[in-house]
């Protein structure tokens, strides 16, 4: 059911405008460009927009919408989704607001009003007071932002499900900007339907998403259980990131009682996060830097990881916060030691971290990489090309993007540096080695991987 | 009587907690180990009773409406013989009715005192989103102070119980410190799952908190117990 949000073949658009400025014209704009089903515009005040017939009201069209998208004032939805219910319309994107979230009676008696209604002709609704949904691969996009303020990413494989509407459009603005693919992104607002536990079996089975990154405030009452019992199916399947954010409010609790005073929502959010094998992303670039690896790197096999660099000062760095994140580096055994020393110059240091220090070019890295990766005492790679180094030339970009694939062993980048270091990751980037900034954000995304790994082995 | 009778009583009475030997026969009755509690009228029944609960004896005031005991005189502690007990029990009647003329008297709860062990909290709230959730952690400061808990929304198996245990960053407490030996870690994770099992079966349970379970080198037990029910 929930399908039809994503892949209908005729939507209707009621509050279609063509005044600039308006939502319902960015809307419309947004499916003229996009879409390819039959699209119907909604208006009383026109008989034409956009070279499109203008229906005066929902009566009037041909047929039941497979989706209407509502942008009219909260006052006048109940009277519309009861017309779209005659009519047999059973997905309605909500975007107005109006409703509950402002706290007055009128807004909170609007929101019950739609719900019955809803439930009357078994109606699924997204929002209201909501950016509803930006799809890549149907063309369905209801995200108001125009284009030239929000860029729209290329077809891709991350899924999204947001509370957020604005947490949604500048994380897609970003992706645009990352070139990283997305394929359908999803806000819901109040969530007076369509909520995160139905979001997430959509995708579980839906082909295109590969990664799902959620943004969540709170969940609706009694849906905790639920919640958990579908990620965890999900996460057979497919990595899920979430970042929770805010608090809900909920009902009074025995305040004498010790174990509800400190039942805060965040530690039982935390406890259920566990629990569902969802990744935890604590901040807005973790969720990123998560993305990036899971989008390109194979699962671990193991936590001990192998670091190749030519800045001993960063490899001592990315010492203390791989182990830090609990990742084992292993002493290099006699006989690989035996080895590197036979290839490399004395000077540099076989010890895990692997020094080839500031002398070095792209071919040491290679000659280093191509015995170590092999070796099952490693499980991943973490490889520090300081730019700076007149040795890189770029060589080493090709035969690490080569090598990922060779070996089915993850492998990530740190490049500290100004432009030169944005080149090279770049071309990284785009042959699916992330490249991260910093020793430490490098860290906690390879240990996002081995998590995700472990769960997937217990699952 | 079984828990759901307990329940029931209460709510007629319109007890939103249940008294503490209402609260033991609970979690009993889920096997959760505790001390053997009976309730007592007199120093005359108490006395007789004595020897049989075994010393050193703990006396507590049961009343619906008194929460503060040892504010009234409510409690006594490490009494040694059945006089002493007697006594004690005859004493606490009569400074409690002079201290809170006005509250309902069910008798005195008397039971064995636990040796002392690592004080462990486990605790049950029903959650409005995730429904039931067991939480644990060591008592005192570690709860109190540095909020040092773990929590799992139920139905929790013996696995999550003993993740729980090791999620606290005290946790190394649990495997003993300055000579003391590493406490049952099980016996500790088998409380939580029956405490888990017990708010599932029990809607009408809003919270329980075993506070504190003494933890032993070989077993558990839950020494006091508190359970709140939802207001009907």
């Amino acid at each position: 059911m929930i399908d039809k949000f994503f892949n209908p073949s005729s939507v209707a658009i009621i509050g279609a405008s063509d005044k600039p400025g308006k939502v319902g014209k960015v809307i419309l704009e947004n499916f003229l460009k996009k879409f390819n089903g039959k699209i119907y515009p909604v208006n009383p005040n026109y008989d034409v927009i956009m070279g499109l017939k203008c229906y005066k009201s929902v009566r009037e069209l041909p047929e039941p919408p497979d989706l209407a998208v509502i942008v009219i004032p909260a006052p006048s939805v109940p009277e519309v989704l009861e017309e779209l219910g005659a009519k047999g319309t059973k997905a309605v994107i909500i975007i107005s607001g109006g409703f509950r979230e402002t706290n007055t009676p009128q807004g909170e008696m609007l929101e019950e009003k739609v719900k019955e209604i809803a439930a009357k002709y078994g109606i699924r609704i997204i929002g209201p007071n909501c950016i509803g949904i930006f799809d890549n691969w149907s063309g369905v996009d209801t995200f108001f932002l125009p284009e030239e303020k929000m860029k729209r990413p290329p077809k891709g494989y991350v899924g999204f499900i947001s509370q957020s509407g604005a947490f949604a459009s500048a994380i897609i603005d970003w992706m645009a900007y990352n070139n990283i693919g997305v394929s359908r992104a999803v806000s819901y607002g109040n969530k007076v339907d369509v909520d995160d536990v139905d979001l997430l079996k959509f995708f579980m089975s839906d082909e295109k998403t590969k990664i799902v990154l959620m943004y969540l405030e709170g969940l609706k009452t009694s849906r905790g259980k639920e919640f958990i019992k579908v990620a965890r199916e999900l996460v057979k399947v497919k990595p899920a990131v979430i970042y929770k954010a805010g608090k809900t409010s909920r009902g009074s609790m025995a305040a004498a009682s010790h174990t509800a005073a400190l039942a805060g929502d965040y530690s039982l959010y935390k406890s259920a996060i566990k629990q569902s094998g969802l990744i935890e992303a604590e901040s807005f670039d973790e969720i990123m830097d998560i993305a990036k690896v899971f989008l390109t790197q194979p699962l671990m096999n193991g936590n001990k990881v192998y670091v190749v660099t030519d800045a001993g000062g960063v490899g001592v760095m990315l010492t203390d916060a791989l182990t830090s994140q609990g990742f084992e580096m292993p002493r290099t055994p006699p006989d690989l030691k035996e080895e590197l020393r036979s290839i490399l110059p004395p000077h540099c240091i076989v010890e895990n971290p692997i020094d080839l220090t500031g002398d070095t070019d792209d071919e040491r890295y290679m000659k280093v990489l191509e015995r170590i990766l092999p070796r099952k005492e490693v499980d991943a790679v973490v490889v520090v090309a300081l730019p700076q180094v007149p040795g890189i030339r770029g060589l080493l970009a090709d035969y690490l993007i080569e090598a990922k694939n060779k070996y089915g062993k993850p492998i990530i980048a740190v490049a500290i540096g100004g432009e030169e270091a944005r080149k090279i990751s770049q071309k990284l980037e785009s042959g699916g080695i992330p490249v991260f900034e910093s020793p430490e954000r490098a860290a906690k995304a390879l240990k996002a991987l081995y998590t995700y790994s472990m769960i997937k082995k217990e699952v | 009587m079984i828990p759901r009778e307990i329940i029931k009583n209460a709510l007629n009475e319109g007890r939103t907690k249940l008294l503490e030997h209402e609260a033991f026969q609970v979690i009993k009755y889920y096997g959760i180990n505790s001390p053997d509690v009976v309730v007592v009228r007199n120093g005359e029944e108490a006395k007789s009773l004595a020897d049989k609960i075994g010393y050193p004896v703990a006396l507590k005031i049961v009343s619906p409406d008194i929460s503060h005991k040892s504010d009234v005189g409510g409690v006594k502690l490490n009494l040694k013989s059945p006089e002493e007990v007697g006594r004690a029990v005859d004493e606490m009647l009569k400074t409690v009715k002079t201290k809170a003329p006005n509250a309902r008297l069910v008798g005195v709860l008397m039971y064995r005192m636990a040796p002392q062990g690592l004080e462990v909290i486990v605790g049950g709230v029903r959650d409005g989103i995730f429904g039931p959730v067991v939480m644990f952690g060591l008592g005192g400061i570690f709860v109190e102070v540095l909020k040092d808990v773990s929590f799992r929304v139920s139905p929790i198996r013996m696995e999550d119980a003993l993740e729980m245990l090791r999620e606290i960053k005290s946790y190394k407490v649990l495997e003993g410190y300055r000579g003391q030996p590493p406490v049952n870690k099980d016996a500790i994770a088998e409380i939580i799952v029956k405490t888990s099992k017990l708010l599932e079966e029990n809607p009408e349970i809003e919270s329980i908190d075993l506070n504190p379970v003494m933890a032993y080198p070989d077993s558990a037990m839950a020494v006091d117990a508190r359970i709140i029910l939802k207001k009907p």
